[in-house]
């Protein structure tokens, strides 16, 4: 896994990685070993920074998962846990600091909020609880995979906006794993797209307005539309399970676009642009496409 | 047959214990779903859709209001009505593994719902129906020897159609059902139930966030912001000529990928 996904987090910094949901967990946890940035390493299921333990307020690192039962405890109420989040220096004034970041998220009551368990909220309050207690703690990297799916689309922009702005005070490296093209294109820097765990292209965020690879070229056309046609493109077929991924380019079952060498051999990266590179055959020198 | 299948009036529903403090979720709310038709149902995070959808199966317990489907009132439905009309509406929920036996494979799900329904006398004749099943939802029959972890999640949301309308389910209510997909299979699913829709007459009631789905799912959408109705219409009027400030604002939020870097480009340069 190491050897084929390769990325590097910058302070300051938003890089999506855009993968397929029916792994995107599996994959994640599978992959983060590798995907960490240089100076980590996973240490009995945590992460810390490796040599110097941790280093100014907060934990360094905060994960936002999809399902927010894997973050909240059902037996708590969210004041409590977001409290249990919090850095030293802040238990001082907790109550303001939680209203704070519960309003931040988007709670326009916090008290109650914070009073309520977690099954008392709906499944987008949730996400945003979840948001506040992974920022409670001040992190320097904050891995988010799906913040934001189940989140009406207001208040998705509300909390895009609210990334971008503590990626920029707080120096945060971000990592954003998500499908949704139209988030990328608001708040990422770079992008990396994944097709059954391999990253197929990957370039500045600019890249989107002409995405080279059959598969990404795909997704875009997929999204629906405000403005769209009455039908919706999707793309042939699935994505692979695990067990089962075709030799060569993994996509090339799915793709339209595939001739005789993309079944056999792996596509090496051919470089299109500053930063911006594609691994597919028929991009490449003598390509087709 | 045209008219309403669903007709909701002046729907309540709250949360809460006694001693606590009591949540209102849905304000009083009247609407109706048509025959064959999509009714589109958008709102911000806790405005009550879910509650809404749970309400409206009977499935909510402190509810005021009325509900009827296909003429008779839900909340007043004595046992045996109830089972029937469990069979004839039913949801497709976002996490389309939550809902399978994680122990059935694909063609027993069906087979078992069906024997349970008195739809299929045999174990053999349910089987075979079962086969035919999985075609309505675009799944080949060899799909029926897999378990729910061998499904892809678009697959696993086909079986789950094909789990609901196998027992005869007229009435749909799908709370987010593509939310949790790949972007590349959400379309398929998508194209999936519009056709359901108009090839088996199904009725749907479709909970989104997202207006670009809506319109091309919904023939008429409902707003909803803190548990009430703010605006609804055809799907095209309300995004031509949005009254209500909210609508406005889910729409201006929801850029395409290009406005998305039209925007940021612009900003940079100033
Ligand atoms: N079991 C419960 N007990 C108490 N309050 C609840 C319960 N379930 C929901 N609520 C409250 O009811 C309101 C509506 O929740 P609901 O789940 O219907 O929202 P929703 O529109 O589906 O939101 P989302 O888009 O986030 O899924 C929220 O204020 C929520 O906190
Ligand atoms: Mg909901």
């Amino acid at each position: 896994m190491a050897g084929e996904v390769d990325l590097c987090l910058r302070a300051g910094r938003t890089t999506a990685l855009v993968g397929e949901s029916g792994c995107g967990k599996s994959i994640t946890a599978a992959a983060l070993g590798g995907l960490l940035p240089r100076g980590m390493s996973r240490d009995r299921g945590e992460i810390r920074w490796a040599g110097g333990g941790e280093r100014g307020p907060g934990k360094g690192l905060a994960y936002v998962f999809q399902d927010p039962g894997e973050c909240l405890d059902p037996v708590f109420t969210i004041g409590s846990q977001i409290r249990e989040a919090l850095p030293k220096e802040d238990r001082g004034r907790a109550r303001e600091r939680m209203t704070d970041l519960l309003r931040t998220v988007g709670f326009d009551e916090p008290e109650r909020v914070l009073a309520s368990y977690p099954h008392q909220l709906s499944g987008g309050m949730q996400q945003r609880a979840m948001l506040a207690m992974a920022l409670a703690g001040r992190p320097r990297v904050l891995v988010a995979d799906e913040p934001t799916t189940a989140l009406d689309v207001t208040v998705q922009a509300k909390i895009l906006r609210l990334l971008a702005d503590l990626q920029r005070k707080e120096n945060l490296a971000v990592l954003l794993i998500t499908h949704n093209l139209a988030v990328v294109a608001e708040i990422a820097d770079e992008i990396h797209v994944m097709y059954a765990g391999r990253i197929v292209e990957s370039g500045p965020v600019e890249m989107l307005r002409a995405p080279r690879h059959p598969y990404v070229q795909g997704l875009l056309k997929a999204l629906p539309r405000l403005d769209g046609a009455e039908r919706l493109e999707g793309i042939e077929g699935s994505v692979p399970p695990l067990g089962r991924r075709p030799p060569g380019c993994r996509f090339h079952p799915r793709c339209a676009r595939s001739r005789a060498v993309c079944a056999e051999r792996e596509p090496p990266w051919t470089a299109c642009g500053p930063g911006h590179r594609v691994a597919c055959w028929a991009c490449g020198d003598g390509g087709w496409a | 047959m045209s008219g309403p299948l669903l007709q909701v009036d002046s729907l309540r529903v709250t949360y809460g214990a006694p001693g606590r403090r009591v949540v209102e979720a849905v304000r009083g709310v009247s609407f109706e779903v048509l025959r064959g038709r999509c009714l589109g149902v958008v709102g911000e995070s806790g405005s009550g859709k879910s509650t809404l959808a749970r309400a409206v199966l009977g499935l909510e317990e402190r509810v005021d209001g009325r509900i009827e489907f296909d003429g008779r009132e839900v909340l007043r439905m004595g046992r045996a009505e109830i089972r029937a009309f469990r069979r004839r509406a039913q949801m497709v929920f976002q996490d389309p593994m939550g809902s399978l036996n994680p122990r059935l494979k694909a063609g027993a799900a069906l087979a078992e719902v069906r024997r349970v329904h008195g739809l299929a006398k045999t174990r053999r004749e349910a089987a075979a129906q079962a086969a035919d099943w999985l075609a309505t939802v675009g799944l080949d029959a060899a799909y029926a020897n897999r378990f729910p972890h061998e499904l892809s999640g678009g697959q696993r949301q086909r079986v789950n159609l094909a789990r609901a309308l196998c027992v005869g389910a007229e009435f749909l209510i799908a709370d987010e059902p593509v939310s949790a997909l790949d972007v590349s299979v959400q379309a398929q699913i998508l194209n999936l139930l519009k056709s359901l829709q108009e090839t088996r007459g199904i009725t749907w009631l479709l909970i989104g966030h997202d207006l670009a789905v809506m319109r091309q799912m919904a023939d008429e959408v409902l707003v909803m912001k803190e548990g009430r109705i703010v605006e609804r219409g055809p799907v095209d009027e309300v995004l031509a000529r949005p009254a209500h400030s909210y609508t406005k604002e889910l729409l201006s939020a929801a850029p395409s990928v290009r406005q998305a870097l039209d925007r940021r480009a612009a900003e940079r340069a100033v």
